[in-house]
């Protein structure tokens, strides 16, 4: 196969991303059965024949660019920044496509009124363990992101207790004490009565384009890259 | 990975290591290779996950290949429930990194129980110094720190309890260390942006009750478990401290008394003149703190002849919560890495789940980075 794409097989980031393709100028034909997970784009030049698109799920285009299996797919930069610890040595984040926004933070309980900074946060999880018998618990299932960005801000103690859905609702379930998770209005977090602390986006996440640096490139490949990227960027106006 | 010249490979040099220890009257614990992996992310943290191999049985317990033997060696200690005991090990050791070998031999000495710090502290490196020796290393250089005088002067200096937590904290690291003085200089009073009018008022007018019910309210709206993890009274008693804290800021005078320490660094020669002038300089007492160090550096006199420098830092520390007094790396001269590094850590049994306090010293030995090791 001289180039292969994914983009996401359901949802608003699908629809999203056919859109875009259609904005750029190409026309992403669809097999007729509604089911299938394969499609082809048309209208890059020089590539009559078009190129082969693979409907997969968000995670799976993250962890195939790293794995070299892909030339290029949309996904959301926080599963891409989460499936390796070091992203950009194995993926170009090449055009950020300005939807699917969503940040990845770090809440708290309202209640703790005492907290409202990393620093804090700092506090409270240092004592932790000599208050009550064990460690600051954090629910999310972004380990990677959560374990770089809390070494950034020097904090060591703590445990990750994986969650992997309603996690807004693990504080009050007992399961953690504070969560990382993503959101894009804020609103289940609030009406959970949890607070984002004031420095605690850990990242402003939106759908890109992004290309594998773990695979190789045919001249082909890399034009047909070339094409796609500039595509993109210029209708982002990037 | 190198290849090991057969001659003087480590295993010649773990059995030179094991019969030093042995003539130091060490036991040999069976410690396995497969360890459960909650002991070492408890204590050091969740970021040791990303350094450590780690495994789930099929029941769902997570095991790990051993990352050190200072822990599985505590746990043995604390299994036999022995008041002390004197133990040695050597042994492979698994760590994920990226440009060294991801597998390699470590050998050291644990002593737990011992009464008497100062001697035990004083054993501990004059037998890292001693198997080093033993092992073929004759030209060291030593460094030696201790965060029991670095907390002597923030008593000294009468810091306020929740400033004094932040900065031992960060002792051993400049950059946060830094920012925590920084910080507390400017006053923090960015704090607080949040805070509702209503709590506020019962923070200023000192009534902790009313707060403290505030808080149980706001936690049982949200459904919050009210035992088991921050409780009203955890979260009211920060509150104060830091409303307390808001309007402070740390003097100028002891910001500079504090970093003139930090930044000592000189000649164990001259570290009982160094600390005696700056206790003159800065009108304090760093008392036993310092007696005690000045102790440990007499008694190193006997192994000067294996040393070719030997320095006392004060910034020296190691950021773990369970280190509680000296430290120490001994480096071979040209080798940015220390061949062995220890300290005392007194606070590692109990959050093991010991009920009583375990003092507890030791070093280590990165076997592979030892001249013999035939790199």
């Amino acid at each position: 196969m001289t180039f292969s794409l994914a983009i996401p097989s359901k949802g608003r980031l699908k629809e999203q991303s056919i859109e875009m393709f259609a904005q750029a100028g190409f026309t992403l034909e669809l097999p007729g059965d509604a089911r299938s997970y394969q499609g082809v784009l048309k209208g890059v030049p020089g590539i009559d024949e078009g190129i082969d698109v693979a409907f997969l799920s968000a995670t799976e285009i993250a962890r195939e660019l790293v794995n070299g299996n892909l030339h290029a797919g949309i996904t959301g930069e926080d599963l891409a920044r989460e499936i390796t610890a070091d992203a950009e040595s194995s993926l170009d984040f090449a055009v950020r496509l300005g939807f699917g926004k969503a940040d990845v933070v770090i809440a708290v309980p309202k209640a703790w009124a005492d907290v409202d900074t990393m620093a804090d946060l700092d506090d409270v999880a240092a004592e932790f363990r000599s208050r009550h018998g064990r460690r600051l618990r954090i629910a999310t299932k972004y380990w990677q992101l959560t374990q770089h960005f809390f070494a950034g801000h020097g904090i060591a103690v703590y445990r990750i207790v994986e969650s992997l859905g309603a996690t807004e609702a693990a504080p009050s379930a007992g399961q953690a004490d504070v969560i990382v998770d993503i959101t894009s209005t804020g609103s289940t977090l609030k009406a959970n009565q949890l607070k984002i602390l004031s420095d605690g986006v850990i990242l402003k996440s939106e759908a890109n384009l992004i290309v594998s640096r773990t695979t190789g490139f045919s001249d082909q490949a890399q034009e047909i890259s070339r094409q796609l990227r500039l595509a993109m960027a210029t209708l982002v106006g990037n | 990975m190198a290849t090991r010249n057969p001659m003087t490979g480590p295993s010649d040099i773990a059995v030179r290591l094991k019969d030093y220890f042995t003539g130091e009257s060490c036991t040999f614990p069976e410690i396995g290779l497969l360890q459960p992996a909650d002991p070492f992310l408890d204590t050091a943290g969740e970021d040791l996950r990303r350094r450590i191999f780690i495994t789930s049985e099929n029941g769902g317990r997570n095991l790990c290949l051993r990352p050190e033997f200072t822990i599985p060696v505590c746990l043995k200690h604390l299994e036999e429930g022995n008041g002390s005991g004197r133990y040695a090990y050597c042994g492979t050791v698994f760590r994920q990194r990226k440009f060294d070998a991801q597998e390699f031999t470590q050998a050291g000495i644990e002593d737990f129980g011992a009464s008497d710090f100062n001697n035990a502290d004083i054993q501990s490196l004059t037998n890292a110094i001693g198997a080093l020796q033993a092992a073929g290393e004759n030209d060291l250089e030593l460094v030696l720190g201790d965060q029991a005088i670095f907390v002597a002067l923030l008593e000294a200096l009468e810091i306020p309890g929740a400033w004094r937590k932040k900065l031992v904290r960060g002792f051993g690291d400049k950059e946060i260390l830094g920012d925590s003085l920084e910080k507390i200089s400017n006053g923090m009073n960015d704090s607080f942006t949040d805070l509702p009018a209503v709590i506020r008022e019962r923070l200023d007018s000192g009534n902790r009750d009313a707060v403290i019910d505030w808080l149980a309210d706001e936690m049982a709206s949200a459904n919050l478990p009210l035992s088991g993890g921050r409780t009203p009274q955890a979260i009211a008693d920060r509150l104060f401290e830091k409303a307390e804290l808001a309007s402070v800021k740390l003097s100028k005078p002891k910001r500079d008394a504090l970093e003139a320490f930090l930044a000592i660094d000189v000649d164990i020669a001259e570290a009982a003149d160094t600390l005696n002038s700056f206790e003159q300089t800065h009108a304090i007492s760093l008392s036993g703190a310092k007696q005690a160090m000045l102790a440990r550096i007499e008694g190193l006199a006997d192994h000067a002849s294996a040393l070719s420098s030997m320095r006392y830092c004060a910034g020296f520390g190691r950021r773990l919560d369970y280190y509680t007094g000296i430290v120490f790396e001994l480096y071979r001269p040209g080798l940015d890495k220390p061949v062995a590094g220890g300290g005392r850590y007194d606070r590692l049994m109990t959050l093991l789940g010991s009920p009583a306090i375990v003092p507890a010293v030791g070093f280590s030995i990165w076997v592979d980075r030892l001249t013999k090791a035939g790199k």
